[in-house]
């Protein structure tokens, strides 16, 4: 993914906030989303992630703050605004007792979408089969793939997915990552929130994490979180696996028959080299990923996830 | 705003509001018109020059029983009254026909049924949203808020309207096989000014039945915008279909046993339920507290619905939208 520098965010938050009462749900929270990128949104539940989206799309008005889309400052400009944002907030809630199609065809008409349209989005989510059956009757999955065919309806530039993978078994999960990937090819920013660390790390190219309403990070997936990888060894001698790899300068956590150690990708191989030439017996070597909950506890420095 | 209120109506007739309308209205037709059928063939040969005298009569040793006093003497006077204007123009009131039917089931539907109507199809169309979580996507398209209310607003109206014609027509078509199906030009005598329960023959107006049915309808009718507008404001408020609907309906019936029982309470009057009986009022039927003239009654009623349009518009306009 290339990110053109000059280019007008497709969507720009600036310091959002939302009290309630005396509570700060969302402290200053400020971001940006470009085109053509699928951006992360990661926090625990009750983080302040829906909150934040409710105030992205105007179902709820912040305390302080604004929202601009695609130049159009979204308090003043609602219509335009919205215009270029598709999205599904929390739960993906359709009309029950209609069809997929009624569905499709009641937000076509307040947005002036085609037929055409309809069959495009249909064919997008792959359930153009099941449109015409009423939604009571759907999967949670299949009521996920109508809801983003619906955010799609109104050729978004803007496409906010609040948890997409709710719901989905793992196929149905990988066919959204690719139809993602395949939209955020098209120039469309995709914005997308999760509690999920390994579903953000797949799927985004940048990421911003939310803990208790504040934003704690924003960066490229792969600074944030692949580095803060560590690797888990399963061998024979804990003992001396542990003396001969703090030797070389590494810090090692030990376990009972295990090790982790703090290890860039690169330097793996020679690493599991020494042991074995050192006569370690090595089980199982294998990258550890790490929690939200542990990834927190050092970005907060200490501080547990709740 | 087409397209809104295309898709306003669209889900109301999904939601299968307005089939359980039409089977409520059925219902009590099919029920009322046999029993107007049984009626007339017991009594065969109707006199009802007789009946009158009868009636006349009965009220009459009502009076003297009570003194002319307690809390139906006004109405029962006033029946005399019409009774007697009756017997002296020698016209036959109520004289059965299936048009006579349908012009009074918009007096006896006006009191209660069609406002409670109005709130089945009103108390969810904005609360079925919010518990059913779809006000998220609704409000989340590019379209202001208030142009989806006022598409909500104006659906209702419409289908308050769609109620009483389908009233009207089943109630022509029921009666039909019982009653005589002619007599659109019968002359109607209304407007007996009892208010004020002083008998002025003056003010009786006579009009062809069909044209005092479309007044009575009109009325009926205004009486269920406002109960619809009435309905939004609640439907706004309460995040649950049960808690706008069981409000409503709680407003409704005990208004209405409000106005039989309690007519020693006089500013019950400024409530909107005292006054939605306008067709009743236009026919004859005394109003329920002193001073409500139909001009009162109309434009409280207008005052009623405008306040309910402005608050509901107000809140959902501003309010955030919580899951």
């Amino acid at each position: 993914m290339t990110v053109e520098p000059n280019t007008q965010p497709a969507l720009a938050a600036r310091e959002l906030t939302k009290v309630i009462g005396k509570r700060t749900i969302v402290d200053s929270v400020s971001f940006e989303l470009r085109p053509g990128e699928v951006f992360g949104f990661l926090g625990p539940n009750g983080a302040g992630k829906t909150t934040t989206i409710r105030m992205l799309v105007g179902l709820i008005k912040p305390t302080h703050g604004s929202v601009t889309i695609c130049g159009h400052e979204l308090h003043r400009h609602f219509e335009a605004a919205m215009r270029c944002v598709g999205c599904i907030v929390e739960t993906p809630d359709l009309y029950r007792f209609m069809t997929g199609r009624e569905n499709l065809e009641h937000f076509a008409r307040m947005l002036g979408a085609t037929g055409e349209d309809i069959e495009r989005v249909a064919a997008l989510v792959m359930m153009a089969h099941r449109l015409d059956q009423r939604v009571g009757t759907y999967s949670l999955g299949m009521r996920q793939r109508l809801g983003i065919a619906q955010a799609l309806l109104g050729h978004p530039r803007v496409l906010i997915l609040d948890e997409p993978a709710n719901g989905l078994d793992p196929a149905g999960i990988r066919e959204i990552r690719e139809l993602l990937r395949t939209l955020a090819a098209t120039g469309m920013a995709v914005f997308v929130s999760s509690h999920q660390l390994a579903e953000i790390e797949l799927m985004c190219d940048r990421v911003a994490i939310i803990h208790k309403g504040n934003l704690l990070r924003i960066g490229m997936v792969h600074e944030l979180i692949s580095s803060r990888r560590a690797l888990e060894l399963r061998v024979g001698d804990v003992d001396r696996a542990s003396a001969l790899l703090e030797e070389r300068g590494m810090k090692v956590q030990r376990d009972t028959d295990r090790l982790f150690v703090d290890v860039e990708d690169n330097d793996v191989p020679p690493l599991i080299t020494a042991l074995a030439e050192n006569g370690i017996a090595i089980y199982s070597a294998r990258p550890r990923v790490q929690s939200l909950e542990e990834m927190f506890i050092d970005v907060t420095g200490g501080e547990t996830v709740g | 705003m087409i397209n809104l209120i295309r898709n306003e109506m669209l889900k109301i007739l999904r939601r299968k509001r307005f089939a359980i309308v039409i089977g409520i209205l059925v219902a009590i037709l099919a029920v009322v018109s046999y029993a107007e059928y049984r009626q007339l063939k017991n009594r065969g040969e109707r006199n009802w020059r007789a009946e009158l005298q009868q009636r006349i009569a009965n009220g009459q040793n009502f009076l003297r029983r009570t003194n002319g006093g307690g809390p139906w003497a006004k109405s029962v006077r006033a029946e005399i009254k019409r009774s007697q204007f009756y017997l002296d123009h020698d016209i036959e009131p109520n004289k059965p026909t299936a048009p006579m039917f349908v012009r009074g089931f918009a007096n006896v539907a006006g009191i209660l049924l069609l406002p409670l109507l109005v709130a089945v199809l009103g108390s969810d169309i904005v609360s079925a949203e919010s518990a059913e979580g779809t006000d998220k996507l609704l409000l989340t398209r590019p379209v202001r808020r208030w142009k989806i209310l006022a598409s909500k607003l104006i659906t209702l109206w419409i289908f308050s309207a769609l109620t009483l014609l389908t009233g009207a027509v089943l109630a022509y078509v029921i009666a039909t096989p019982f009653l005589n199906p002619r007599g659109w030009n019968a002359p109607m005598f209304n407007g007996f000014a009892v208010s004020t329960a002083t008998f002025r023959p003056d003010v009786v107006r006579e009009l062809p039945l069909w044209k005092d049915a479309l007044i009575v309808y009109g009325l009926d009718w205004y009486a269920m915008l406002v109960v619809a507008s009435i309905a939004l404001l609640l439907s706004v408020l309460f995040r649950s279909s049960a808690g706008a609907m069981g409000t409503m309906l709680a407003a409704l019936i005990s208004g209405t046993i409000l106005r039989l029982l309690a007519s020693d309470w006089t500013s019950a009057k400024y409530l909107f339920v005292s006054a939605l009986p306008l067709a009743d009022f236009y026919t004859g039927e005394p109003p329920p507290y002193e001073g409500m003239t139909m001009t009162f009654c109309i434009v409280l009623l207008g005052m009623w619905a405008i306040a309910a349009i402005i608050a509901a518009f107000a809140i959902f306009t501003k309010r955030d939208v919580f899951g």
